[in-house]
């Protein structure tokens, strides 16, 4: 959730307007981007060996086994989780959602506009576990980033419920004490102490307001190795008068004369994308209770199929005026359904009469 | 040697010594100096078998391959073991091979070959199924042994070890089992232990000991385990079935000397994966180590490890019940 670079360049920060500097762009380039190894204290996530083929009987016992153990397991109802009834207020920090970009979708407001939408899946969020801000604040990332700040709690949400055998021992143990069937994928959202979720709470799309602005933080596209002109936006060459080989390529790399070398964080080819980012202030669209979707307008990081994770907006002009779903969405205890599909006001509902201008 | 022994020891002696249930100390041999006593006596008895051979006699040894192809060599009688024959032949062969069939008969791979022969190599994943059960009675059997061999060593001093015996391995009883006698009143042992013990097991079958047979007469095998009151009751009743009347087969794995009737496998490197998830008391002292492993070649994930585990802490019974 924290910015992976160096020098924070939100449009509250004052890095911001020094950004267009030289000297601050060179040393952009130069700062690390990504990394492609899990933190040390992450434990070992994937079997490091093939499994030995077993036979179909037993690989069908294997399943029973697994389906006996964590059948019990379900959802349960909002009521027996034995959540707080707490109050919010404007400065609380709800909890995030795990969601997949599915796809794009083009949605058309009442006046003929045609806006371009991303279709989000709020996958099998449950809730692993919940620390507390005091507890939080010892931790390697928590320290750093409540150095002189009050600390928050810290929501482990999982995703994507897997068969135990596809992980190791100390990942599955991870889940042992929820009783859940081990999560692909696990994120950590930092919360107020009182929008905290009790552990196996079910998120839902439902934990988001039709018109709302949300953050959406993903890997970006990764491009791969790439020259100069797609990474950096160079110019290149001319195409033909002439031009010997040089169409695509840098050009010059240094003066020749002051300082005498290649300056650090020269740009040049190299690797582009696969980078963590946050597209801020995407407003909810479309709501789908039955299949759990969100439409966001905008574009999101990352390519479709990929995971993103979906927070309640930090621009401060776009953020909740009155309460949301809070600590989190429960269905309605009277057993009635909530209303399947949601629209914004403003938008053009698909089937009902055409727009006519 | 000596020196790993002593640290398996000491790792153990850390967990026992909060036990309050440790019967009164009997005056006892520690266990290297019976095991180093033990050893002297089968170095002896191997070296005078050796000598018993005149001068190197030829035998010819025929190989067969997996696809029928036939390999004739020509290896040292009584000397020679199926392990020299795949020496010559592939490592890949070296590594994997469990056990042998000589002549149709399951041989040890480091017993000596006195007859000419058909020899065939075993690996731990055979596709024919009577080979496969050869293959995996071995291990079980073998794994049974070294269970003796790392219980009798990862008791404090105080506490009196006795090895009983294994019975037959059985599959079908979920778990590979040793009975020993400990003088401990009521020890109930805690997840710590357990886990203790099969790091001990692991570390012990990481140090690649060979399986050495030899075929003692009745009277060594007496003077060996003269310390052992069970053993020097059982071996006159397990001489009077071998084919002499009279002999024993005995195997020793690092410094660990104990009997068994059976082919085992070829090295303790083969066993990979394993644990002991249970200790059931089975009357006033004796106890029943049960223990589960996998073949090193062998890798399922934890989940089915688990279910393994599972069954193999309940309790094992054999048609040997004391």
């Amino acid at each position: 959730m924290v910015s992976s670079l160096a020098v924070d360049i939100t449009p509250s920060s004052k890095a911001f307007k020094l950004f267009f500097n030289h000297e601050q762009i060179r040393t952009m380039s130069r700062v690390k981007r990504r990394t492609t190894h899990p933190p040390y204290w992450h434990v070992l996530k994937n079997n490091q060996r093939d499994d030995e083929k077993i036979s179909s009987d037993n690989l069908r016992f294997v399943r029973e086994v697994i389906q006996d153990k964590y059948k019990n397991k379900s959802p349960i109802k909002g009521s027996d989780l034995g959540i707080e009834k707490t109050e919010w207020d404007p400065k609380t920090k709800r909890s995030g959602v795990i969601a997949r970009n599915i796809g794009m979708q083009h949605m058309w407001e009442k006046d003929g506009k045609k806006i371009i939408c991303t279709v989000l899946q709020v996958l099998d969020n449950h809730v692993i576990r919940y620390v507390p801000p005091e507890e939080y604040a010892n931790s390697v990332i928590g320290a750093k980033m409540f150095k002189n700040r009050k600390p928050l709690g810290c929501l482990v949400v999982g995703a994507e419920a897997t068969n135990p055998d596809r992980f190791t021992r100390q990942y599955c143990s991870l889940f042992n004490e929820v009783g859940l069937l081990p999560k692909k994928r696990l994120a950590r959202f930092i919360v107020t102490p009182n929008a905290a979720l009790p552990p196996c709470t079910p998120l839902t799309a439902g934990h988001f307001v039709i018109g709302q602005a949300v953050d959406v933080y993903g890997k970006t596209i990764d491009y791969g190795f790439q020259g100069v002109v797609k990474r950096w936006g160079f110019k290149g060459g001319p195409a033909s008068h002439g031009a010997t080989k040089f169409h695509r390529r840098g050009g010059t790399i240094g003066t020749g004369r002051d300082k005498a070398r290649v300056w650090p964080g020269q740009k040049m080819p190299g690797h582009m994308g696969s980078e963590r980012r946050f597209n801020r202030g995407l407003k909810i669209v479309r709501i789908n209770m039955k299949y759990n979707i969100v439409y966001v307008k905008g574009t999101v990081p990352g390519p479709t199929n990929s995971i993103v994770q979906i927070f309640d907006t930090i621009l401060p002009r776009r953020k909740f005026t009155e309460a949301p779903p809070h600590p989190t969405y429960f269905p309605p205890e009277d057993g009635t359904l909530p209303q399947e599909d949601i629209w914004d006001s403003s938008l053009h509902v698909f089937g009902s009469p055409s727009i006519s201008v | 040697m000596a020196g790993t022994r002593f640290h398996l020891l000491s790792t153990f002696s850390r967990q026992f010594s909060t036990l309050n249930n440790v019967s009164t100390v009997q005056p006892k041999l520690r266990i290297d100096e019976i095991r180093g006593r033990r050893m002297a006596i089968f170095d002896k008895e191997y070296k005078r078998q050796q000598a018993l051979i005149p001068r190197l006699e030829k035998i010819e040894v025929t190989y067969e391959e997996l696809n029928d192809e036939k390999v004739t060599l020509i290896m040292n009688k009584g000397i020679s073991t199926p392990y020299n024959c795949a020496q010559h032949i592939n490592e890949q062969l070296l590594k994997r091979s469990v056990v042998a069939e000589v002549n149709g008969e399951v041989w040890d791979m480091h017993r000596a070959i006195t007859t000419d022969c058909t020899l065939k190599l075993l690996h731990m994943k055979p596709e024919d199924l009577h080979q496969a059960t050869l293959v995996n009675k071995a291990f079980w059997r073998s794994c049974s042994f070294l269970l003796g061999a790392v219980v009798e060593s990862t008791f404090q001093d105080e506490i009196s070890v006795c090895l009983h015996s294994f019975p037959p391995a059985n599959v079908r009883s979920g778990s590979f089992v040793y009975d020993v006698q400990l003088n401990l009143k009521d020890w109930v042992p805690s997840q710590n232990d357990l886990r203790q013990i099969a790091a001990a097991f692991q570390k012990f079958v990481r140090q690649d000991h060979i399986f050495q047979r030899l075929d003692v007469d009745s009277s060594v095998a007496l003077k060996m385990f003269e310390d052992n009151a069970f053993k020097t009751e059982q071996i006159p009743h397990i001489a009077t079935k071998s084919s002499t009347g009279r002999s024993i087969t005995v195997y020793r794995v690092g410094d660990h000397i104990d009997i068994s009737r059976g082919p085992m496998i070829a090295s303790s490197s083969l066993v990979g994966r394993c644990s002991i998830p249970a200790i059931h008391k089975l009357n006033s002292k004796l106890y029943r180590f049960q223990g589960v492993a996998l073949p090193s070649e062998i890798h399922i994930n934890h989940f089915a490890f688990g279910i393994l585990e599972s069954r193999a802490r309940k309790l094992a019974k054999s048609c040997k019940d004391t």
